[in-house]
């Protein structure tokens, strides 16, 4: 279901572009991605909006996974409440009916909280996220600060390289470089000189 | 693709760039403490041991430390458990339903209501399980355990037990819904922290975040979808709270008008807590670029409708009593406005209906000072709002051989102020160890685009 590609480690050669103006970098992302290159992702200190369109990328089915934690908070709401005041100990207070809607209120908390937690959850899981974990997709500082970075997986050969990088650094970008991973969080970076322009 | 208003102005004033919104609102997490935190957080702290003193108290003696009677069940305690937990609507009502509205406005206020709304259902949640005496047996009455009473369960058609739910999933909600929105900001933190301790911590607590876009695109359905199903929660919470009062036969209380009105005066005093709040936290963490004059404006004009809204709900009351040609009904409003209790009842109809109605005008909106003043004025008066209803209802109901008045010990003003302690003392540690302003959310607003 994750698709492996996705992912930096298993991408032996990497090229990064980072830059620092968000529209440029948006309209690069967008030119590459028309290009047919692989755009293995793209880190951006908050969202930026487009990006998923310039990128490709579809929308989640998250909410299918949160509708189905709220169908099981519904569920445990109500066989909670019929074992217990209708099966095991029935009991008439008020001379209320033991299915009615004074059911309503727990049935809608625990839809809820289900939903909420397991939403949380399946976001956690899918997004690799885990209390502790480092970083490993760290290409600069200051990606979570101002600097908007696009990983570009450059393991084809028919990748021409150095007409990449002079797209990069013609879209805007202030740095390129080329990424080769050894091993997990094991790697070495080369920069890519900025292309000499001649008049 | 992008469109920005240009007739509207700035969200965020100073011209900022993307580093400078990083670099100021990381600056207190950074930096040592500034004197007036040092002051605020050990004032805090005394309060927070009044609290444990006068918890103490009551466990180690009992109930009868506090000064209800057999007529006055509910006091102070009941009182103060709905002041706290109607402060805790602002940060939900501003995080979830104005990210529906899509008002922008939000984004520099919403970490900091968000934080105030689990500080305030924390400190609300004290005066109920405290109120069951022994807090170890009470588990049973409010959690469907196993037990040795014979199968003894819960009882589902309570709305007391419906308000353990509510408050529970509201609390367990908004903190899950505050911390994913903390994650890409305490990222921001770990990778320019430069002590060891801050490295380990933010590093533990972002999770691996590096700001994919992949990320981003799930985390923005996600932060959508809470929003969605905060929005009806945050309205049951109250909704549930009032009915707690409304399903009872007491006059005063038996009032079908009470889950909206109730949920209006809520979100009141919400506001009225966030503006103290972040009048004071702007100038003394010098965010005044962030939350602007406008910003506090907007919240003014939230308090002005809603303190309307509450008013015209009194007034109601009346004109029901009046038209139910129920006696007691009728008593128990007449009582309110001209018994023993008459200063309560004229407290909160000044501070809750008359004077927010000064922002009808721009000064008043916009002076801070004025708005500070206001807020705290706004803050009493919802706290005499729910000792008029609980009390002055309760003192006086059908049978005058059980006519008696209430007043509070030293234990319960105690537990009561001590509450402040509790919520100000996690306020100030929230405003020393992580973002007061949701950073990402602000680099999305900023105009410095080309």
């Amino acid at each position: 279901m994750i698709d492996s590609k996705l992912y930096i480690d298993n991408n032996k050669t990497v090229t990064y572009g980072i830059f620092e103006n968000p529209d440029k970098f948006l309209d690069t992302v967008g030119k590459v991605h028309a290009k047919g290159v692989h755009i293995i992702d793209c880190y951006t200190p908050y969202p930026l909006h487009g990006i998923d369109k310039a990128m490709g990328l579809k929308r989640s089915l998250l909410p299918i996974g949160a509708f189905i934690f709220g169908c099981c908070g519904f569920l445990t709401a109500f066989s909670l409440q019929y074992y217990m005041m209708t099966y095991d100990w029935p009991m008439v207070i008020g001379n209320k009916p033991t299915i009615g809607m004074s059911w309503v209120p727990v049935l809608f908390e625990m839809s809820i909280l289900f939903t909420a937690f397991g939403l949380a959850f399946i976001f956690f899981f899918r997004s690799k996220l885990l209390h502790g974990k480092m970083p490993s997709e760290r290409f600069d500082f200051r990606q979570t600060d101002d600097r908007m970075v696009v990983a570009i997986a450059t393991d084809d050969r028919s990748i021409d390289k150095t007409e990449l990088s002079s797209m990069l650094f013609n879209g805007g970008a202030v740095i390129v470089k080329e990424r080769t991973n050894h091993d997990y969080d094991d790697f070495t970076d080369v920069e890519i000189n900025r292309p000499v322009q001649y008049n | 693709m992008i469109h920005d208003s240009i007739i509207r102005p700035n969200l965020v004033i100073g011209d900022k760039t993307l580093h400078d919104v990083t670099t100021e609102i990381c600056r207190p997490i950074e930096n040592k403490p500034s004197m007036e935190w040092k002051i605020g957080f050990t004032l805090s702290a005394i309060f927070l041991g009044i609290l444990g003193l006068t918890l103490t108290v009551t466990m180690m003696v009992g109930i009868g430390t506090w000064g209800l009677n057999k007529t006055v069940q509910w006091g102070w305690d009941i009182t103060n458990f709905v002041f706290w937990v109607g402060i805790g609507h602002a940060g939900t009502l501003i995080s979830a339903i104005l990210l529906l509205f899509r008002q922008k406005w939000r984004m520099s206020i919403n970490r900091s209501a968000e934080a105030m709304t689990i500080f305030a259902v924390m400190c609300a949640a004290i005066f109920p399980l405290f109120h069951q005496g022994r807090l170890w047996v009470g588990m049973y009455w409010v959690l469907p355990l196993p037990n040795a009473f014979g199968s003894l369960w819960v009882n589902f058609h309570s709305p007391l037990l419906w308000d353990v739910f509510a408050i529970t999933t509201y609390f367990s909600v908004s903190l899950v819904f505050w911390y994913l929105g903390l994650i890409p900001d305490i990222a921001t933190v770990r990778d320019r922290a430069t002590t060891a301790g801050r490295k380990f911590w933010y590093n533990f607590w972002s999770m691996g975040w590096t700001g994919s876009v992949r990320t981003w695109n799930r985390y923005e359905v996600v932060a959508l979808v809470l929003a969605g199903i905060s929005t009806p929660l945050v309205l049951s919470v109250h909704t549930v709270v009032s009915m707690d009062f409304a399903t009872s036969v007491v006059p005063g209380w038996h009032t079908t008008i009470f889950p909206p009105y109730f949920v209006a005066g809520a979100i009141f005093s919400g506001f009225g807590m966030v503006l103290t709040l972040l009048v004071i936290a702007r100038k003394t963490m010098n965010y005044q670029d962030f939350i602007t004059i406008g910003h506090l404006e907007a919240m003014c004009k939230v308090v002005m409708l809603t303190g309307s809204m509450v008013g015209l709900a009194y007034i109601t009351e009346f004109f029901v009593a009046a038209y139910s040609g129920y006696e007691y009904e009728q008593y128990a409003f007449v009582n309110r406005a001209t018994g023993p209790y008459w200063w309560a009842y004229w407290s909160m109809m000044t501070c809750n209906l008359i004077a927010p109605q000064v922002f009808w005008f721009k000064w008043a909106r916009t002076t801070p000072w004025f708005i500070f003043m206001l807020s705290v004025v706004v803050n009493v008066g919802m706290w005499f709002e729910r000792f008029v209803i609980i009390v002055t209802s309760l003192h006086r109901e059908y049978l005058p051989s059980g006519w008696v008045m209430y007043s509070p010990t030293i234990v319960e003003i105690g537990i009561f102020l001590g509450t402040f302690g509790l919520f100000f003392t996690c306020f100030f540690l929230f405003a020393k160890f992580l973002p007061v302003i949701n950073m990402f959310e602000v680099k999305s607003i900023l105009k410095n685009r080309e």
